[in-house]
C-alpha cells in the first residue's frame, strides 16, 4: 500500500470507529488534534491493527506522535511482513 | 489445621483439570488453562524469581497485559514468599513522559525490588526502571533462568500484595493488603454467591487485573472456589463491547461485573448482529460497582437486552473500595435493583434524606457483606441515625493494614480498626445508598485518578494561575455517569472574549497529560476558590459552590475591612491576609 492508500485506510477507521469527521493530514498530532482521550486512542489503535492485520509494537507506538508517524509505522509493519 | 491462604488455594485447586482459565485473545479465540496447568506454571515462575534473588517481603511490581503470564508472575511472586505490586500499563498511542513518571513514583513508593514485565512491554518501562533503580532491575519471565521453587510459608498478617487506590497521582498510595485480608474477601465473595439449583457459577471478565475487581473479585474467588472464569482483554471490551456478553453467552458464565460505564456502553455500542445466537438468561449475577451506579443506565441496559434473555433481577449494585480489599456492601441477589426518590433540597440543605415522589432517584448499593460493619459517622466521627448523611465507615478483616510506608495517610484514613471510606451517604431500612465524596478522587469510566495530575498538566497552560485549578467529578442528575469539572482560575480574570481559547488549551492539556476528557472548564476570577486555613485547594467545597452557584471572587479587601474583621480575632484576620497575598 502507499502511504496515500494508508492514511485514506486510517482516515475510514477514524471515522467508522471513534467518529472522527474531516479528512486527516500527515502533520496532524495524534492527541492534541484528533482530540483522543485514552479510551479513543486505545479504541483506534486497537481498530487500525485490525483493518491492516498488524501489531503495533508498544516501544514502536510510543515514538508515535504525529498522523504521518501512524502512516509510516503501518507501511514499516505491512512491509516487514509481505517480505 | 490448615490456614486459608492463596497458597493453599492453589494446592487444592491444581487437583482439578475441569475448571480453570480461560484466556480470549483479539480474534476471540479461546486458551484453556486448568488451575492443574496453573499451579505448575506457578511453581516454575516461583522458581525463576527466587533463582533471580527474590526474597521474603520483597515487592515485585508486575506490568503485563491480560495474559497467562499476569498470572504466573502474581502468583508465582506470592508462593516465592514475595509481594506483588499490580502496576498498568500505558494508555496506548499516548507520549509515556508522563506513564513514565508516575510509574517512577509507584516504584518508589512500594521500594520494588524488582520489575517483572511482559517482554513487549519491558523496552518503554526504561525511564521509569532507570528512575527507581529497583535492585533487582526490570526482567521478563522470558530471560530468567529456572531453579528449584521453595515455596515460603506466610502468616495471615503478612502482606500479600499491594495495589494502588488512584491508578495515577503524585502522591500515590499504595494499599497494603494481609493475607487475612485477601483470603478473607474471596471467602466472603464466594459465600454470598453459592451455586443453586445445581448450576455451578462461572465467571467472565474483561477487567484489567491490576484493577481490584478484576484481580482480587474475579480471579482470587475462581481459585478459591475453584471455578472457571473467562478472561478478556479489557481493550477488546472497551473498542468492541459485544465481546462481553458474547463470552457470557457462549461459555455459560453466571457471574460478570462491570462498573456503570460499561453497562452504558454496551447499550449504545453493541448492534443486533453482534449478537446473533446470543442467550443472556443464564448470567444470574450481573454486578455494577466502581463508579456510582445510575439507575436510567442499569434500566436502559435491562430494556436493550432483554430480547437476549436478560433478566432485570440479575442487576446487583455493589460498593467497595480498594482500601477494603474490594466489597462493602451488596445488593440483594436475584432481586431487581432497588432505587428511591429523596427530597433533593433536603438532602442538599440539611444532608437528611426524606423520601419524596419527584425527588432525587438514588440507587441501594445495600448490606454489609459478611463480616462487614458499616456505619454512618458525622465530622466528629459521632455515629448518626438513620436517614442522615454522612461520612460511610468501614471494618472488618478486609480492610487494608495501611498505605504502604505512609504512617500519616494511614492516620487520616483508619481509626480504631474503622476505616473512613472517604464517601458520602446515609442508611436507609438498614440500605447503605450514596451521595457523593469527601476524598479527592476523580471516578472516570470505573477507575480512579487523582485530580493532581490534571491540576498539575492545566498549570502548564499559559494564563492559567499557578496551582489555582481544581479538578473534580461528580454525577449530575440526568447524566450517565460523573462528569470532569475543571475549575480554573485565570491571570487576566474571568469573562474575556478569549476564555473559549483559555477552556479549549485546558482541555487539550489534560488529553495530552491524563488521556482524560473534561465535560466542563469554567474560567474563574482569581481568589475565586475556596482554600485551608493553610492554603491548600478545598476541592469538595470548590465543588459544592460550585453547585450551588456561589464561586464569587472575594470582595475587594480595604483596609477599613481588615480593621473590622480584626476584631473577630487574630486567627481570621491572618486567613484573610494570606488570602489577600494570594491574590496578588
Amino acid at each position: 500500500m502507499t502511504p496515500a492508500e494508508i492514511l485514506a485506510a486510517i482516515e475510514e477507521v477514524a471515522r467508522v470507529h471513534i467518529g472522527f469527521t474531516g479528512s486527516l493530514r500527515p502533520e496532524m498530532r495524534m492527541v492534541e488534534d484528533l482530540e483522543l482521550d485514552s479510551l479513543k486512542a486505545l479504541t483506534l489503535a486497537l481498530e487500525v491493527e485490525n483493518r491492516f492485520r498488524i501489531c503495533l509494537d508498544p516501544a514502536l507506538e510510543a515514538t508515535i506522535e504525529t498522523v504521518g508517524d501512524l502512516v509510516n509505522a503501518v507501511g514499516q509493519l505491512l512491509a516487514d511482513r509481505d517480505d | 489445621m490448615t490456614t486459608e491462604s492463596l497458597g493453599s488455594w492453589l494446592e487444592r485447586a491444581s487437583r482439578r483439570s475441569d475448571v480453570g482459565l480461560r484466556l480470549l485473545d483479539r480474534s476471540e479465540r479461546a486458551t484453556w488453562y486448568p488451575w492443574s496447568e496453573i499451579r505448575q506454571r506457578v511453581v516454575a515462575t516461583c522458581g525463576l524469581l527466587q533463582r533471580a534473588g527474590v526474597r521474603k517481603g520483597d515487592r515485585v511490581a508486575l506490568v503485563f497485559p491480560t495474559s497467562i503470564e499476569f498470572i504466573d508472575a502474581f502468583f508465582g511472586a506470592v508462593l516465592a514468599g514475595a509481594v506483588p505490586v499490580p502496576l498498568y500499563p500505558p494508555v496506548r498511542l499516548h507520549r509515556l513522559d508522563e506513564y513514565s513518571a508516575r510509574t517512577a513514583r509507584m516504584l518508589r513508593a512500594v521500594s520494588a525490588r524488582m520489575v517483572l514485565a511482559d517482554a513487549r512491554l519491558r523496552p518503554i518501562l526504561g525511564p521509569a526502571v532507570a528512575a527507581a533503580e529497583p535492585s533487582l532491575g526490570c526482567r521478563t519471565p522470558g530471560e530468567l533462568k529456572p531453579g528449584p521453587a521453595k515455596p515460603v510459608a506466610r502468616t495471615p498478617d503478612d502482606l500479600a500484595m499491594v495495589q494502588f487506590s488512584s491508578g495515577t497521582t503524585v502522591e500515590p498510595k499504595p494499599v497494603a493488603l494481609s493475607h487475612r485480608a485477601v483470603t478473607a474477601q474471596a471467602v466472603a465473595l464466594n459465600a454470598h454467591w453459592p451455586d443453586i439449583d445445581g448450576v455451578v457459577n462461572s465467571g467472565v471478565s474483561w477487567l484489567p487485573l491490576y484493577h481490584d475487581m478484576g484481580l482480587i473479585g474475579c480471579i482470587f474467588t475462581a481459585l478459591e472456589r475453584p471455578g472457571t472464569l473467562t478472561l478478556i482483554p479489557p481493550e477488546l471490551f472497551l473498542a468492541r463491547p459485544g465481546v462481553w456478553l458474547r463470552a457470557i453467552s457462549s461459555y455459560g458464565a453466571t457471574i460478570s461485573v462491570a462498573p456503570n460505564f460499561a453497562y452504558g456502553v454496551s447499550v449504545a455500542k453493541i448492534a443486533d448482529e453482534d449478537l446473533v445466537g446470543v442467550d443472556l438468561s443464564g448470567w444470574r449475577i450481573a454486578l455494577c460497582g466502581a463508579e456510582p451506579v445510575v439507575p436510567r443506565v442499569l434500566r436502559r441496559f435491562v430494556e436493550r437486552f432483554a430480547g437476549w434473555g436478560f433478566r432485570p433481577e440479575s442487576l446487583t449494585p455493589v460498593y467497595g473500595l480498594s482500601e477494603a480489599t474490594l466489597a462493602v456492601t451488596f445488593s440483594e441477589l436475584g432481586a431487581p435493583f432497588a432505587s428511591r426518590h429523596f427530597d433533593r433540597d433536603r438532602l442538599s440543605a440539611e444532608g437528611r434524606a426524606v423520601p419524596a415522589a419527584d425527588g432525587l432517584e438514588l440507587v441501594s448499593v445495600g448490606r454489609p457483606l459478611a463480616g462487614i460493619d458499616v456505619r454512618v459517622r458525622d465530622g466528629e466521627g459521632r455515629e448518626l441515625p438513620p436517614g442522615r448523611v454522612g461520612g460511610v465507615w468501614a471494618r472488618g478483616p478486609s480492610i487494608m493494614d495501611g498505605y504502604l510506608g505512609r504512617p500519616e495517610a494511614t492516620d487520616e484514613v483508619l481509626r480504631d480498626g474503622w476505616l473512613d471510606t472517604g464517601d458520602l451517604g446515609f442508611m436507609h431500612d438498614g440500605e447503605l445508598y450514596l451521595t457523593g465524596r469527601k476524598k479527592d478522587v476523580l471516578i472516570l469510566r470505573g477507575r480512579n485518578h487523582s485530580p493532581t495530575e490534571v491540576e498539575a498538566a492545566v498549570d502548564e497552560v499559559d494564563g492559567v494561575r499557578l496551582g489555582c485549578s481544581v479538578a473534580v467529578t461528580w454525577l449530575p442528575e440526568g447524566a450517565d455517569g460523573e462528569v470532569l469539572l475543571l475549575l480554573v482560575e485565570a491571570n487576566r480574570g474571568a469573562g474575556r472574549s478569549d476564555d473559549d481559547e483559555l477552556i479549549e488549551a485546558c482541555r487539550k492539556a489534560v488529553r495530552v497529560a491524563a488521556g482524560l476528557e473534561v465535560d466542563v472548564v469554567e474560567v474563574l476570577e482569581p481568589g475565586t476558590l475556596p482554600r485551608t486555613s493553610s492554603g491548600k485547594l478545598r476541592r469538595a467545597a470548590s465543588l459544592e459552590l460550585y453547585l450551588a452557584g456561589e464561586l464569587v471572587p472575594p470582595e475587594k479587601m480595604t483596609p477599613w475591612r481588615l480593621a473590622g474583621a480584626a476584631v473577630k480575632g487574630s486567627l481570621e484576620v491572618a486567613r484573610l491576609n494570606r488570602k489577600n497575598r494570594g491574590r496578588g
